[in-house]
């Protein structure tokens, strides 16, 4: 549903690329993970979807259309963000919150309709965060203001869904909650996109993974395909060691204590 | 955020300054001052050695009495608001009248300068006369002002005897037409000199003197400042039978509808007056007098 | 306290207000003779003036300031993201104070001629500061935006220090007396064209109230859910200082409304700004005339400048919102 073509993204005249002639697709029903280390280019991806950034050549398409010629509502339309972090500058009751994400198709104008209303509290359910609708943004835990994001995402009724970096300060529970929350999505119909540093996680809940270096492509696969020792390690420049415990189900990541080097 | 604060800062600062401002000065209690013919207006004693030769005088109305006085020749410097007599203009203009530039007094050389006698001034006093001369502060608010100005420019300046005939001559001309208005009808009249705030002129003002002189009431005579500002309402309140006003302020004011709401101005009492002649104490007092009376009994011959 | 009740309460705090302000002055008049000035028109004409001429216009203008300057600055802060911002930020105060200067100092006397120099010297001041912030490329990105309103108040306040300092002391005087805001000379002139301001703008502004919403979330947020955020914040900047920039003409600079009267908005009505501009409308309008009858009858028959008394009850809030933080 969503697919670069050959995207590249250059912040600065002169500097290097972000994304190099980048090309993945993400389907619906499946969640498509984007791995990367540091500086691999994953955030470029989000902002080169959301034409924050110029492309310095390729072009994103939904569903076959490219996203200059949908414009940004038609485009809001279509693909819901959750950003890598929010901070609203005063704080909404949740429910205002996530009726915000009902925008990009009410219009400024439009009161909100019974269609709005309904697609709010399904999001709100869904995301599980229908108590705290009454709940003022700034009095949320870090938990809970992510599963109200989510909500508000959800409640955009877009047939795709892209997470940036959605468990940044999320304690382990809550981690593996949004990563069900995002199965859940993309089992139940829509094309989910998730760009995340947690290898592990995206291990076992990934569908499909896009490993990132340098801004290009260097795997791309299930993740027993591209979570391979050798390649993490070259990628990651760090040693590490593959496993696959029983119990989990899907490979596993452990990275090793550096051995004494012999330079000093 | 500095940034923020900076902007709001300055306005508030300048709020709370312009407040305290006018906080003081409705607290300070004006105390009628008893002009003393041996003192200047910044409570100096006056010394009078000889004449002074080169005068700097940064102050229309001392500039004109020097010249009535004969002293103009004397002249060597003016403020630039000084443009009265047309002789004065040939006389080098020196900078302002407020906070003026010592350096350029200095360098026309003067024994005597003579000043207005305001809070601003006095650094540039100081100045002076540290640097050895004399220095003179007058403010002329009322007749009894001028008449002191007068006599005490003419001993500074060596013409006692022009002095004590203009203030004999200025004194007998108000005095005519004092005479001729007595036992008249006195119509109470608004000074306008500025409405933007409004201001009304006091008590303590030569120009609510010509007004009483001239046969009229000022309605604002109970206020001892020469000036104070006063609320639109409170002049509604006070119903003056006529307003004497600038030929520009005139037009303007006729047209505004909160003034028409004076009976004043509904009633054509809209008088205007010759602003060069009545705008400051001059030798030309009677004369400004005889206009007002003419404006405002224009039934009653003044001999 | 439920939305209509708020409103109840807001429409009735507004109206006390402008019945008191009607009964006050630097004139001591008794509210029966006030009433029948006001609704029969009968009366001694001193009274009917007073009333009708002189106090009706004025609290009306008045609140139609208020108002103004309360949604200017809730606009503001929104799109801004700042709640520190306020209605005078973007040139407005700096290129009005500017346009009356010069005209006072170039012998204009004519109220209107110097409220019509100084709307337009706001509109300049205005124009600098977006097209200094377009031609440093980030068109909607704040920090800039307040940047280029910081240099142009700089150059503005400036230029009115030169043309004060070598001024005459009445224009001194006059221009300082401006600067200080008053609706002293308000005239039914000066409502019609402040009122037709305040419904269009302010028409425009409520269409795209939830527009506002979706601003305040951020920057990737806010286009994520479809808005384009530098031409939204450019609409909003513009709108905004156009209200402001009418009730200078109208008033001369009054501060600290617009920065005052959002922070009580949010927190009576919760957020949503469609919400929030209305309740900054009546608190303003509120504000504004008691600040006036405050600067009316404290020290009469003398007037205070309005915007003296705005900045000293600005004080105190300042306090009660530090002291939140704190």
């Amino acid at each position: 549903m969503i697919a670069y073509r050959e995207v590249s993204v250059r912040y600065l005249k002169g500097a290097l690329l972000a994304l190099d002639r980048v090309s993945l697709g993400a389907e619906r029903g499946v969640v498509t993970a984007v791995v990367g280390p540091n500086g691999s280019g994953k955030s470029s991806l989000v902002r080169a979807l959301l034409g924050s950034v110029p492309l310095a050549s390729g072009h994103v398409e939904i569903d076959g259309t490219v996203t200059r010629v949908l414009g940004r509502s038609g485009l809001a339309r279509r693909v819901a963000v959750v950003a890598q972090r929010e901070e609203p500058a005063f704080p909404l009751s949740v429910v205002d919150y996530v009726s915000l994400g009902r925008f990009p198709r009410q219009g400024a104008w439009s009161p909100a309709g019974v269609v709005d209303l309904d697609a709010v509290s399904r999001a709100m359910q869904a995301a599980l965060v229908d108590t705290l609708a009454l709940r003022r943004t700034n009095t949320l835990s870090g938990g809970e203001w992510q599963r109200v994001r989510v909500a508000r995402a959800l409640a955009q009724e877009t047939d795709a869904v892209v997470f940036d970096e959605p468990t940044t300060f999320l304690d382990i529970a809550h981690e593996m909650a949004c990563f069900e929350l995002l199965s859940a999505i993309a089992h139940a119909g829509r094309c989910v996109l998730v760009v995340s540093h947690q290898l592990n996680l995206v291990a076992r809940f990934a569908d499909r993974v896009v490993l990132l270096s340098h801004g290009q492509v260097v795997a791309d696969g299930t993740p027993s395909d591209v979570m391979r020792g050798e390649t993490l390690e070259r990628v990651y420049e760090w040693p590490l060691v593959v496993s696959r415990d029983p119990a989990v189900g899907a490979p596993t990541l452990v990275p090793l204590r550096k051995r004494r080097s012999p330079i000093a | 955020m500095s940034a923020f604060l900076l902007s709001v800062g300055w306005r508030s600062v300048l709020a709370s300054l312009a407040l305290a401002g006018v906080v003081v000065a409705c607290a300070k209690t004006e105390r009628p001052r008893v002009p003393a013919a041996d003192r200047d207006d910044y409570d100096t004693p006056i010394v009078v050695a000889a004449p002074a030769e080169r005068i700097v005088s940064l102050n229309p109305t001392s500039t004109e009495i020097l010249f009535a006085l004969g002293a103009g020749s004397r002249l060597v410097g003016r403020s630039r608001w000084d443009n009265w007599p047309a002789a004065a203009r040939a006389v080098p203009d020196v900078g302002d009248a407020m906070r003026p530039s010592v350096e350029q007094i200095l360098a026309v050389r003067p024994t005597l300068v003579v000043l207005y006698a305001s809070g601003d001034n006095r650094d540039a006093a100081a100045a002076l006369q540290a640097a050895g001369i004399r220095v003179v502060a007058l403010k002329i608010d009322r007749i009894a002002d001028f008449t002191r100005g007068v006599l005490m420019l003419g001993r500074l300046s060596g013409t006692d005897i022009a002095a004590r005939i203009i203030v004999d001559s200025v004194g007998r001309s108000l005095a005519r037409v004092r005479d001729a208005m007595r036992n008249t009808q006195r119509p109470t009249v608004f000074i306008h000199v500025w409405d933007n705030p409004l201001m009304a002129i006091g008590g303590g003002s030569f120009l609510s003197e010509l007004v009483e002189i001239a046969g009229a009431k000022n309605v604002y005579a109970d206020l001892s400042d020469p000036s104070a500002q006063v609320s639109f309402e409170d002049l509604l309140r006070r119903a003056p039978d006529a307003i004497l006003a600038g030929p520009d302020a005139a037009a303007r004011l006729s047209a505004e509808p909160r003034w028409r709401a004076l009976g004043a101005v509904r009633n054509g009492k809209l008088l205007t007056y010759d602003t060069s002649l009545v705008a400051r104490p001059s030798v030309r007092l009677g004369e400004a007098a005889r206009s007002l009376a003419a404006l405002f009994h224009p039934e009653r011959a003044i001999p | 306290m439920t939305a209509s009740r708020l409103w109840v309460v807001l429409v009735a705090v507004l109206l006390a207000a402008c019945v008191m302000a009607l009964m006050a002055g630097a004139v001591s008049i008794p509210p029966a003779e006030v009433w029948g000035a006001l609704i029969r028109g009968d009366g001694d004409p001193t009274t009917l003036a007073i009333v009708r001429v002189v106090r009706l216009p004025r609290v009306v203008l008045g609140a139609l300031v208020g108002a103004a300057l309360g949604v200017s600055g809730a606009v503001l802060q929104g799109a801004l993201r700042n709640a520190l911002a306020e209605p005078y930020l973007l040139g407005v105060s700096g290129g009005a104070a500017v346009g009356a200067v010069l005209a006072v100092a170039g012998g204009v006397v004519a109220p209107a001629l110097i409220a019509l120099s100084a709307f337009g010297g706001a509109l300049l001041a205005v124009g600098a500061v977006l097209t200094l912030a377009h031609a440093a490329g980030e068109r909607g990105d704040a920090r800039v935006l307040l940047m280029a309103g910081v240099v142009v108040g700089a150059f503005a306040n400036a230029a009115i220090m030169v043309v004060m300092a070598t001024a005459s002391p009445d224009t001194t005087r006059n221009a300082l007396w401006w600067m200080m805001g008053s609706v002293a000379a308000a005239g039914w002139r000066d409502v019609i064209l402040l009122g037709s301001v305040l419904t269009l703008v302010g028409g425009a502004l409520l269409h795209r109230a939830r527009q506002l919403d979706v601003l305040a979330l951020g920057g990737e947020s806010a286009e994520s859910l479809g808005v384009d955020v530098a031409r939204s914040g450019t609409v909003f900047f513009v709108l905004a200082s156009l209200l402001a920039a009418a009730t200078v003409a109208a008033a001369g600079l009054v501060g600290f409304v617009g920065l005052m009267v959002p922070h009580f908005a949010r927190a009576l009505t919760g957020g949503r700004h469609r919400v929030v501009l209305v309740a900054a409308a009546l608190v303003g309008a509120a504000l504004v005339v008691g600040a006036d009858v405050v600067a009316r009858t404290s020290r009469a028959p003398a007037e205070l400048p309005l915007g003296a008394v705005t900045a000293l009850v600005g004080v105190p809030f300042f306090l009660w919102r530090l002291r939140r933080v704190l």
